[in-house]
């Protein structure tokens, strides 16, 4: 009777071992790579992961992370290699131009037609950044603005009004000192990113967009019109109502400065109002980049370009599954409720928004251009000089004449490598 | 048969076989691929490669940052060899006088702990320490009444590169002074005796008997404190984000970094690294050359 029972359990033991690996399916990796290292972003994403694993459990995750600046230097590395990560977090414009020349960035135009239910939900303006050539190369997650924040208390108290015209806003800055606020505008411009933000949206306000539209093209690409030197004159301006520090401290501590009432005008993200009211902070509000009194470009651009994801070229099938699931209304509106910043989803908001967050929400969708960062515009060599230049400018070393005489030499190699 | 296999022992080359082949992978194979690359115009981004000829190094003539990262680099070297050369000799020799015997191994570890901490890490607590409003010299010097010596000190071109070397001092110095720690301590003691009998005094046995008998180890510090100098990196990429503000506080290691990883033009950083190579190459034979040995005497 033993020996039947044991036969007979031998029998099933072996017959599920050979029927087995016929249910199992086989292990997939995917390689994630994202530049959010800081909460509450990473918690966010880690979290997804988990919840995708459990959706798909033959997925195993390799995620890596890195800040900002080091994400750039990491990622234009990695893309010239076959250690490309599946899938992976991209700014828009020339930054994505420049991943997708590689050739090991998946197009996605295919992607987009065979999910066209899920696609709806995107906004098309925003998959522009996106596009390179014919082909559509990433998925926009958040979208974002720039514009002045200012000390609704000290403009009330003071009788101040914000300014539509620079000249009203060097008028402004001026009341300001005379005020007593030693800086009445601060910028962290240690981070030489945040040179590039006003220098590309002061470039956009002033310039004709033909002639950006054919300098920011490193085949036609001059800088000659004298509209950059007006430009980098406007910026030397501004750095000089920053005070000494600017250039020793980073835009964080700006930002901590306006929250803690030193200063009354700060240049900010719209991603960034959450990170104002976490300080307990609420009495703000924000005012788009004023317009030059001549200037040839459209004034109501608002700048901020959007980021998003985008796949390797030998991304598994479940990595497309899991840009999905990030891209997804209700993961995403989650993300807006973690985070605060917009996303690229329709009327994927909060139903608790305040009204700063919703004033800034509409002003992105009512803009009449997206002005992509300066860094993202241009080639990085020019923007590199740009954004050295704007901090030499600041601490007085160089002239505007100088700095465009370095862009326009290096305008015209670029021009000679990218014809040859 | 004795006879061939004296004149063909391949056994000692076949020792040798794996570290050569491990240089020639790891160390002249990269120098000389970098050097050819220099020839090149080329992206990390495209697999194609652009001959330019000699345009790199001709750029690099015209290059003011290059020039920048140089006078760095060589503020590095100067101020490096007085604080952590001198400095560290001057520092060893107290630790192991008579007087401070008791004392000197907490000392020791104390000057030395510095040099284990992660350069990163180090890096993070100065940007502290230099912070313009709420920063740890600026509060220093205005609790002491000096509040007109207070200034952003990683914002100003003046200032900035000699924050940025201090960094490197202040973490360094420990590292060189068991050095010679070590050095001193090999001294016979009937040299320090004998001077002693002969009515020497502190300073007459420091530069008569110490500095002679650690002349070995100054020169492999100064060597190693020098070429050091012209490889800094980590201290201006991380303490002024790449050299800032501007460029004023560059070194070539970073300029070259940039060039190829953020600038996107790998052929000029090829030609940057060959720069650097050049003068570490030239300065470590140089040294060689002026202290006369490589070796004890």
């Amino acid at each position: 009777m033993l020996r039947k029972h044991l036969g007979v359990g031998l029998l099933i033991v072996l017959l599920f071992t050979a029927v087995a690996p016929a249910f199992a399916q086989e292990e997939v990796v995917i390689r994630f790579f994202h530049r959010w290292p800081q909460e509450p972003r990473n918690s966010y994403f880690a979290a997804l992961v988990k919840e995708f694993q459990e959706l798909y459990p033959h997925v195993r995750f390799e995620v890596d992370y890195v800040l900002n600046d080091p994400y750039k230097e990491k990622i234009r590395v990695l893309v010239s290699t076959d250690e490309l990560p599946h899938i992976f977090t991209s700014w828009s414009y020339s930054f994505a131009q420049n991943l997708v020349s590689s050739g090991r960035v998946k197009e996605l135009s295919e992607f987009y037609a065979e999910n066209a239910d899920w696609a709806k939900d995107i906004m098309p303006a925003q998959i522009d950044g996106f596009r390179v050539g014919d082909g559509v190369y990433g998925v926009p997650m958040t979208i974002d603005g720039k514009a002045f924040f200012y000390n609704k208390a000290i403009f009330e108290k003071h009788g101040l009004q914000p300014p539509n015209t620079t000249d009203e806003f060097i008028a402004l800055l001026d009341q300001l000192k005379a005020l007593g606020y030693d800086m009445p505008i601060m910028e962290g411009l240690m981070d030489a990113w945040a040179v590039s933000h006003y220098l590309g949206t002061i470039f956009q306000r002033i310039l004709d967009p033909a002639v950006m539209a054919k300098d920011y093209n490193p085949a036609t690409g001059e800088f000659t019109d004298p509209g950059y030197i007006k430009g980098l004159e406007f910026f030397r301006t501004l750095t000089e109502y920053m005070g000494p520090i600017a250039t020793a401290i980073d835009h964080e501590t700006a930002r901590n400065m306006f929250a803690a009432g030193e200063v009354p005008i700060v240049y900010m993200q719209f991603a960034e109002i959450k990170m104002l009211q976490r300080t307990g902070f609420n009495d703000f509000a924000f005012f788009n980049f004023p317009a030059f009194p001549d200037g040839k470009g459209n004034p109501n651009g608002l700048t901020g370009a959007p980021e998003g994801l985008m796949l390797a070229h030998n991304a598994p099938k479940e990595a497309e599954e899991f840009l999905k699931f990030i891209i997804s209304y209700d993961n995403m509106l989650r993300f807006v409720e973690a985070d605060g910043q917009f996303v690229a989803i329709w009327n994927c908001l909060p139903e608790d928004l305040d009204e700063v967050s919703l004033a800034a929400y509409n002003l992105v969708l009512e803009s009449d251009e997206v002005v992509p960062w300066l860094d993202n515009a241009v080639n990085i060599t020019i923007a590199d000089i740009f954004m050295r230049g704007g901090q030499n400018l600041a601490i007085g070393v160089t002239t505007p004449e100088e700095v465009m005489a370095q862009v326009q030499k290096a305008a015209a190699e670029l021009r000679k490598a990218t014809n040859n | 048969m004795v006879r061939f296999k004296k004149r063909y022992n391949l056994a000692p080359y076949l020792f040798i076989l794996p570290a050569l082949l491990m240089l020639a992978v790891f160390i002249y194979y990269p120098i000389i691929q970098n050097f050819i690359y220099s020839f090149f115009r080329f992206s990390a981004f495209s697999p194609t490669k652009t001959f330019v000829g000699l345009d790199n190094f001709k750029n690099l003539l015209e290059d003011s940052v290059v020039r920048t990262g140089l006078v760095n680099n060589v503020r590095y070297a100067v101020i490096s060899v007085i604080f952590q050369v001198f400095g560290g000799l001057v520092v060893a020799a107290i630790l192991e006088d008579k007087l401070l015997r008791r004392v000197a191994p907490l000392l020791r570890v104390i000057y030395f702990m510095p040099v284990v901490i992660s350069i990163s890490v180090i890096c993070f607590l100065f940007t502290f320490v230099y912070h313009p409003t709420v920063g740890l010299l600026n509060k220093f010097l205005e609790l002491i009444g000096l509040k007109s010596l207070a200034k952003p000190w990683l914002g100003l071109p003046n200032t900035a590169p000699f924050a940025v070397i201090a960094v490197s001092q202040w973490q360094s110095i420990g590292y060189i002074m068991l050095l010679f720690v070590v050095a001193i301590q090999k001294i016979p003691q009937e040299l320090m005796e004998a001077a002693e009998i002969d009515g020497a005094g502190r300073f007459r046995r420091f530069f008569s008997v110490t500095l002679p008998q650690v002349k070995e180890t100054l020169f492999v510090t100064t060597l190693i404190t020098v070429t050091g100098a012209f490889l800094v990196f980590n201290e201006p990429y991380i303490l002024t984000r790449g050299g800032g503000p501007g460029t004023s506080s560059i070194t070539l290691a970073v300029h070259m970094y940039l060039s190829g990883f953020f600038r996107d033009n790998m052929g000029y950083a090829s030609t940057i690294a060959i720069v650097i190579f050049l003068i570490t190459g030239v300065l470590g034979v140089l040294q060689a050359t002026l202290f006369r040995t490589g070796k004890d005497e």
